[in-house]
This record gives C-alpha cells, structure tokens and sequence, in this order.
C-alpha cells in the first residue's frame, strides 16, 4: 500500500459507486464492536494528551527554553527562528503517524494544541502562583496557526514531501506575524533612568531573576543589521527554509517510531539472541 | 507468590521511608551563598560599606542598599574575569522589585562590561516592597562565566496586602500604564482564546466521527477514497485562508495600533571606577594558617606603610565577614547599626602587637580571626579547594579617622593541631 500520496477521491471512479459508503460500513465493523471501538478512541485521546502535553512541553522546554518562557526574550533574530524550528519537531512526527495509518490531517493541530494545554497550566502554576511573579513576564508564544495551515496543506496535497516543503515553510513564516498581535505592546518603548528600554526589557528588569542575569539572553546578537527593522523577516524566512527538512526528518522518525519490525527467525538471529537453534 | 509478597514489602517500606523523609525536610529559606567554595568568596568580589535604609518596609514602599565592593587583583584562575557582569539584588523570587539601579551612578537596567581588577566600584539599588514576608536580600554582582557573587544579606520584612502593589510606567509615547503588573496580559488571554477556538474547531471537525480502528481497517482495504471527501477539503482549505488572513490582519493591525516600537535592547554599559586611593601602605603575607579545631585564621604579614601618618590596623574582612580590632581608634562605629549582625565577630580582630605602624616603618603584625563563624559560613574546605589561598581586605585608620583599604592575599595552609 503506498501510504504516501491518495488518488483524489473526486477523481476516483469508485467513489461515484460507493457514494452513500461511510468509514463504519467499509470498515465492516458490528455496530457493537463499532460501539467499543468508539469507547477505545476516546481512552486513546485521553492518553494521548496526557502523554504528548508533558513530552512535547518537555521538548520545548529544553530546546527552545527561556525563549518561549520569558518575555524579555522574545527577539527578532532567535526567537523566529529557533521557536519554530523547536516546535515543528513533535508535530512532524504526529502528522506522519496520524496521516500514515489512520489518514487523519490532525497531527501538527494535536502537538501544538497539547503544548498550549500545557502552558497554560504550568505558566500560572509555576510563575505565577508558586513563585509570584506576573503572568505577562512568561506568556508563552502558540504555533496553532502554523500547525493549523501545516495540517491543511497535508490534507490538500496528500503528500509528505509536498507539506514538508510548503506547510513547513508556512509553519515557521506564519509564527512571527501570528504572535506579533499577542506581544506587539511589549515593545512600546520607555525611559527608564535616562535610558531607552522596551516594555519587556523593564519589565524583565523589575521582576528579579536571582539566577538569570541580564547578559544570560541570547538575543540581538550577531548580523543581519542590513536588514534594519526587518530582520524578524529574515529570520522567518530562513527558519522556514530550517523547518522544511525538520518536518521531513521528523515525519519519518514518527512513523519508524510507531512502525513494527520483526528479526527474521533464522539461525544467525537466534545465535545473536543467544538462543540454541534445534538440532 | 512469595518473591512478590516479598517485594511488595519492600516497596511499601521504600514509599513509607520516602513519606517519612518529606516530613522532616526543612524549607531553604536564605544562605545558598555558604554553598559556594572559599576561593570563590574570599578572593573575588568583597563588599564594604553596604548600608540598608530600612529592614521593614510596606507593599509598594521604597529602600535603598548602598555600598561599595572591590574586585580582588588575586582573581582566582578558576574564576572568569570580570568581563561582563551584571549588578542586581539577590532575593528569593520577585518578594521587592527593583526599581532603578547604578554602578558608579551609571544606570545599571543593562549589564557592564570590562570591570578592572583591583578597582573599586559604588552601587546604589532602590528596591520596592512587594510580597508580604520576611525575605533575605543580598546585593549580587553575576559574572558571566562564574555566576552570582553575593554580598552581605538583610532580612527585610515586607509588609501589607500583596494585592496592593502597582508600579505605573508612562511609555515614550505618552500612554500610562497603570500597572505594569498586568500589562498586555488581558489582550494575550484574548488572541489564545481565538487559537485555541480555531484549534479546538479542527480537532473536533475529525473527532465526531469513527477516528482509528475503522478507518486504519478502511485504509487496510484500500478504500481511502471513504477516509477523505471533498468537503473536508473545502472545509480544511477555508480554515486555513481564514488563518492566514487573522494571522496577517492581525499583524497589519498591530502595526498600526503600535507604530513605534523598539527591539529589546543588548549593549552592555561601560563605567570607570572610583578614583584609586594612593598606596599608602603595602602588605605582604608571610605565612598564613587556618586552625581547624580553633576556628581561627592567623596570618603574618609584613607591612610597610608608605604614607606621612601613623596607621592602625582596623578590620580585617573576607566574603562579608568582618573581624574588627576593638583596639584601633573608632572602632565602635566601624560596624553600622544596619549591618547583618551575623556576619561580624564576636571577639573581633586579635594582633600580636597593637602599636600603629609609624611612617617609612615596616614590620611584621601576626593577627588572628577567630570565630565560629568560619564553619558557619562553611569557609573552612580549604582541603578541597582547587587554589588554597585565602584573601581579605585590611583596612587601616590614621589618627584623623581616615580610612586606607588594602588588599591581603597568599596562600594558606589548614592545620589540624591546636597552634
């Protein structure tokens, strides 16, 4: 079965003949078993939020880290382009497993979906009600825009090299402006001491951060100053540019990942396993 | 059956031990710099004349730490150099806000660069109350490379309604803000609100309907043109113009709503130091040992002075520590009321001669600091330090109460008899 492209199902003589066939009655299911299946998706879900909310939190937290949780972070050289190229990882590999064996277009939506869930219960737990500080210092950024679009250019080109090359550009290019509206008022500028500072550079300021020092912030460093104020572009465009062959790689490591493989059952492999073959 | 009774025993009695441990743990509530080796304390960052304003303070009331500290031309190798730093208050969490701060009354929001060693620097933090609590600051000099330097630590007690605290900001535009507490937060809940709404749309679009077994058992006949039908197309196409367009309109719009905005800032400031005292006088160490069942340090070291006046030796004081000779002329205030009574020597500063050093004169002063506070600062590992030196200031007083402050520094040896 070739899992990776679809015949249009418009363009499928078949589907005219079977135009009133649902999933359940092709699937051959009893409606009893149909039935259990249903309860069996839903425990599945369950698992799967639990289990993917803290694996892809985890992931982002080590990668992509003081990036997506501090806002005096949030640049426009590391930040557009290191976030997505991070985030893009987990959703490759659901959208290949999803698209593989189910044909579901919902992967990269599901793994940017657990990661809000996420944030959105260790933000204000963490900072905010463990250690006091303000919610507006750790807002997180979301990638449900690019995922969204990631899993829409799936669903229309049936394709993983085709959606790795457009949905994982798009994935990347459409995470600055779609976070631009949430943290557009942290770079108002203001005078503080003389000095000019942006509104998540005072707040960064005011709110201390006993083991995080001011010069620890990887951010506005190196060139790209041709560019002016747009160098936020540039690195979109190149962490779309990153994120193709990341949604590649990842797509084929999720779907080795949920595949089965067997040794075949001769005699070097038994030898190997340090079974005794019969005599 | 009865290896798994015997192991479900034993991880009973494991959980039980674990339950037991988690009673008895305490909290941490200040004094982390004790984890820190001695080399690191003694012979990099030493303040002096740190003076906190007030020890108890309202929500939303200001204090001030000054204060002085010297960087030690005996850096340690181990130790980066000074080449970027950053000044700040040490306090567990966000319990006072910083309010402004200067290094040599240059702005200190930024971190510095190319700090001199054996120079002097003054620092002033004005902080704000803002948890209720008692909370132990410090001043804290980080260095990148080696990590945070504290100085001497005040309990500070904060008091009032957490919910009391505003800091209002006026942006360079003229809008005022408030509370910049709260700022922008309101407007982030909205747009993840919009996101996860889109999200949540997608999900359930495919999740009303027979989502595994039957359509993997679909896919296995080959009938996949029942897995996907035109009007998920459209629907799943319309989806993401509309994404898109939000994403982009919404870009465009905030633009407009913002149209001067500035990027985060990244330089690195650049201050001179205090102006250098003249080298009145010249210490040099001689032989140094710490007494490890006495507690104490003795140091002999031989001192020239070079200066016109007569001097007396005043205090001795490493990593915040401080041993004063009660003996020297103004030695009762050489101690501020405000200063971490913790932190200074009971018995003060013993030398084997209390005659002052007369100018052109050298010669060799034996001194002891004896305390317990050695061990209770935990400065005593000099077994597992990787540089066994130890370093000071010495501050000497001239009749006039002129104050000269020298650096001391040299190896030392741990002895484990009585000297």
């Amino acid at each position: 079965m070739n899992t990776e492209t679809l015949q249009h199902p418009r363009g499928a003589a078949a589907g005219k003949a079977h135009a009133v066939e649902t999933v359940l009655s092709v699937s051959g299911l009893s409606p009893q078993a149909a039935h259990f299946s249903r309860v069996f998706e839903l425990m599945v879900v369950a698992a799967i939020i639990l289990l993917f909310t803290g694996a892809i939190h985890l992931h982002v937290l080590l990668l992509a880290g003081d990036w997506d949780l501090f806002l005096d972070w949030k640049d426009r050289q590391y930040w557009p382009l290191l976030t997505p190229v991070v985030m893009i990882m987990f959703p490759a590999a659901l959208q290949g497993i999803f698209w593989t064996f189910f044909r579901l277009p919902i992967g990269a939506t599901v793994g940017a979906t657990c990661l809000m869930v996420a944030v959105c219960i260790t933000r204000p737990a963490s900072f905010m009600w463990w250690t006091d500080y303000p919610l507006n210092l750790v807002l997180p950024a979301q990638m449900i825009a690019g995922a969204i679009v990631l899993d829409v250019f799936l669903l229309v080109f049936r394709n993983a090299l085709f959606t790795a090359i457009f949905g994982g550009f798009a994935f990347a290019f459409l995470f600055y402006p779609s976070n631009y509206t949430i943290f557009a008022p942290f770079y108002v500028p203001v005078s503080h001491q003389g000095m000019m500072a942006s509104m998540a550079d005072l707040i960064g300021y005011v709110y201390p951060r006993s083991a995080t020092p001011e010069y620890i912030r990887i951010i506005e460093r190196g060139t790209l100053r041709t560019f002016g104020d747009s160098a936020s572009w540039v690195s979109a465009l190149f962490g779309g540019f990153i994120c193709i062959f990341m949604h590649y790689a990842w797509w084929y490591l999720g779907v080795t990942m949920s595949s089965m493989k067997f040794l075949p059952n001769n005699t070097k492999v038994m030898a190997l396993m340090g079974t005794k073959a019969d005599a | 059956m009865q290896s798994i009774k015997k192991t479900s025993k034993f991880l009973w009695v494991c959980f039980g031990l674990m339950l037991t441990a988690c009673l008895f743990t305490e909290s941490a509530w200040a004094h982390g710099e004790r984890s820190q080796e001695p080399y690191l304390r003694t012979r990099t960052v030493q303040y002096y004349d740190v003076h906190y304003d007030k020890k108890t303070v309202k929500v939303n009331e200001e204090f001030t730490l000054v204060g002085k500290f010297r960087l030690m031309q005996d850096w340690p190798d181990a130790v980066s150099l000074p080449e970027t730093v950053f000044l700040s208050a040490y306090s567990p969490g966000p319990m006072i806000t910083r309010v402004e701060s200067y290094l040599n009354g240059v702005p200190a929001r930024q971190s510095f660069s190319k700090l001199e060693l054996g120079r002097d620097y003054e620092f002033k933090l004005i902080m704000k109350g803002r948890v209720p609590g008692r909370h132990h600051i410090h001043p804290l000099l980080s260095i990148k490379g080696s990590g945070p330097l504290v100085g001497p630590g005040q309990w500070i007690e904060v008091t009032g309604n957490k919910a009391d605290y505003v800091l209002p900001v006026t942006t360079m535009n003229g809008t005022e803000i408030e509370n910049i507490e709260f700022y922008g937060t309101s407007r982030a809940l909205k747009w993840y609100g919009v996101w996860i709404s889109l999200a949540a749309f997608w999900l359930l679009f495919w999740l009303v309907r027979p989502l595994l077994l039957p359509r993997w058992m679909a896919l296995q006949k080959g009938r996949e043109d029942v897995l996907i039908s035109t009007r998920d197309i459209t629907v799943g196409v319309i989806l993401g113009v509309v994404v898109v367009a939000i994403s982009f309109g919404g870009y465009f719009y905030s633009k407009k709503e913002y149209p001067y905005v500035v990027p985060l800032q990244a330089g690195t400031n650049k201050v001179d130091p205090l102006p250098r005292q003249k080298a009145e006088v010249q210490v040099v160490v001689i032989k140094a040992n710490y007494d490890v069942p006495g507690r104490a340090m003795h140091i002999t070291a031989r001192m020239t002075n070079n200066g016109s006046e007569q001097l007396s030796i005043l205090e001795f004081a490493t990593a915040n520590l401080r041993f004063v000779n009660q003996q020297a002329p103004g030695a009762d205030t050489a101690v501020s009321a405000d200063y971490p009574r913790d932190l200074v020597a009971r018995d003060g500063l013993g030398l084997s001669d209390q005659k002052p050093l007369m100018p052109g004169e050298t010669r060799d002063i034996k001194f002891e600091a004896s305390d317990a506070l050695w061990e209770v600062e935990r400065l005593v590992s000099f077994l597992t330090d990787v540089d066994s030196k130890f370093g000071g200031l010495l501050f000497f007083v001239d009749k006039s109460g002129k104050r000269i402050i020298t650096e001391i520094s040299g190896p030392i040896l741990p002895t484990f008899t009585a000297l």
